[in-house]
């Protein structure tokens, strides 16, 4: 295996190009996962025999939380080579992800209120789950605003990145809450090293769910990174000839 | 300049620097998310208390928002040219409250009902919370100007304001608490409510003079 693609990574220039080649494959296949994700899971999967169709929110609810955890662990990896590596792409990546992961929590936040009315009686509990997610969500919005308040690009993207790491903490917390605590969240529904307890037909679309919100926040990554390489980068001639070539 | 264009460029500098609201709004989520994790999330405690912690929270956040209000105005020179501008000092510093407090209060009402429900509060009393929110937090914003404006030249000012503004602010905690209390508990509350508002109507009159005084005091 080589290592160039990671040297590569460094350059905004050889990454707006690569992700200019991928972002619309990324966007078009996780759109079309979605699309099926959710019409095979809110149409054709079987009701549970408990909950009967209120359990199909679970095709928004599980992937948004997923991708709520996985855009912060990103950010936090991004965090820790932007601190030791100094790579120019990585306080780019979180300031693009911030906000996708934001919207990601708030998704699982609602959707979950919304599904716990009628399965637990109540649209919020102070159970350790959905508390820790809330705390994720505040995290995000601590990165966004950290990053409005500052106006030295430099310092704002050191800061930025020392907070994306410190807020890792909270991955751990709320992956365990569920077996640290008795809550009334219910455990993981995927795990990689056992098979789920739901049948075939209900978690192949979820799956087909996550993997398609996956590709589509990845796209919209790449898509925002782009933006911002390209306001960062707006003094270098690649992009003055690109501006040029779009003949503006 | 005249008070319209200092309105309409108040307002456009708060609206056009969200973020500052934001803050303060996700401040008044933090406080709230302090009580059910440190104390007790169970409803047998959260129910009677949730008017306490809303107040508290609404406190803690106003003063967040207040406690730097001139402090832009006066590093770039704005406070001098309301000295020399003619206009009226106390006129000017209450159009200023009465913007700081609407792009303040009005997000924080819409997330209230929110709120209000993850704390267990009753939605049929809501009403009640919110009209003691509309009636004393205006006193909370005018003596937190004043308050303000006494520490605007000071390095370090904010600690100095939080000692000397909290305490007045306990008078109004009291009687809203007080009031959503008697609500919950079935008996009338229309007395508080009326001492929230005449304490706000005191501040609104005697703030905007004292301000000013401070802010002349402070310019020197």
């Amino acid at each position: 295996m080589k290592w160039t693609w990671f040297h590569r990574l460094g350059s905004p220039k050889w990454f707006y190009q690569w992700a200019e080649r991928w972002r619309g494959k990324c966007l078009g296949l996780g759109i079309v996962l979605l699309v099926l994700g959710f019409v095979w899971g809110l149409a054709f999967a079987p009701a549970d025999y408990q909950q009967g169709n209120s359990f199909r929110i679970i095709y928004l609810h599980v992937p948004a939380a997923i991708l709520a955890q996985s855009c912060y662990l990103g950010m936090g990896i991004a965090g820790f080579v932007a601190l030791v590596w100094q790579m120019k792409l990585a306080p780019v990546f979180i300031k693009a992800v911030a906000p996708v992961g934001a919207a990601m929590a708030l998704i699982a936040l609602v959707s979950g209120a919304i599904w716990g009315k009628p399965t637990w009686g109540t649209w919020w509990v102070w159970d350790a789950r959905l508390t820790s997610v809330l705390v994720l969500f505040l995290l995000y919005m601590g990165v966004i605003a950290i990053q409005n308040a500052i106006e030295d690009r430099v310092f704002a993207d050191k800061a930025v990145a020392v907070v994306s790491l410190l807020g890792l903490i909270n991955l751990p917390i709320i992956k365990y809450s569920v077996e640290w605590w008795n809550t009334l969240h219910q455990p993981a529904t995927f795990k990689l090293t056992e098979k789920p307890a739901m049948p075939v037909e209900m978690w192949l679309p979820l799956l087909i769910c996550a993997l398609g919100s996956y590709l589509f926040v990845a796209g919209i990554a790449m898509w925002r990174m782009q933006t911002e390489v390209l306001n960062r980068e707006r003094k270098s001639s690649w992009v003055k000839e690109k501006v040029v070539d779009y003949g503006i | 300049m005249n008070y319209r264009s200092f309105l309409k460029s108040e307002w456009l500098t708060l609206v056009r620097r969200k973020q500052d609201t934001i803050n303060a709004l996700l401040f008044f989520v933090m406080v709230i998310l302090l009580f059910p994790l440190g104390v007790d999330p169970s409803k047998a405690f959260l129910e009677p208390a949730s008017g306490g912690i809303v107040w508290c929270a609404v406190a803690l956040s106003i003063l967040m928002a207040v406690e730097s209000m001139y402090k832009e105005d006066f590093n770039d020179g704005s406070l001098e040219q309301w000295l020399t501008s003619g206009l009226s000092l106390p006129y000017l510093v209450f159009l200023k409250v009465f913007v700081q407090w609407l792009v303040v209060i009005v997000p924080l009402l819409l997330v209230l009902p929110l709120l209000a429900n993850m704390l267990f509060f009753p939605i049929e009393q809501l009403m009640v919370m919110i009209s003691t929110l509309l009636l004393g937090t205006p006193a909370l914003f005018f003596i937190g100007a004043i308050g303000s404006a006494l520490t605007v030249s000071l390095r370090r000012g904010a600690v100095l304001m939080l000692l000397l503004i909290l305490p007045l602010y306990i008078p109004v905690i009291i009687f809203a608490t007080g009031a959503i209390r008697a609500a919950q508990s079935g008996m009338s509350y229309s007395g508080q409510l009326a001492i929230l508002a005449a304490i706000s109507l005191t501040a609104l009159v005697l703030s905007p003079l004292m301000a000013a005084l401070s802010i002349k005091a402070s310019m020197n």
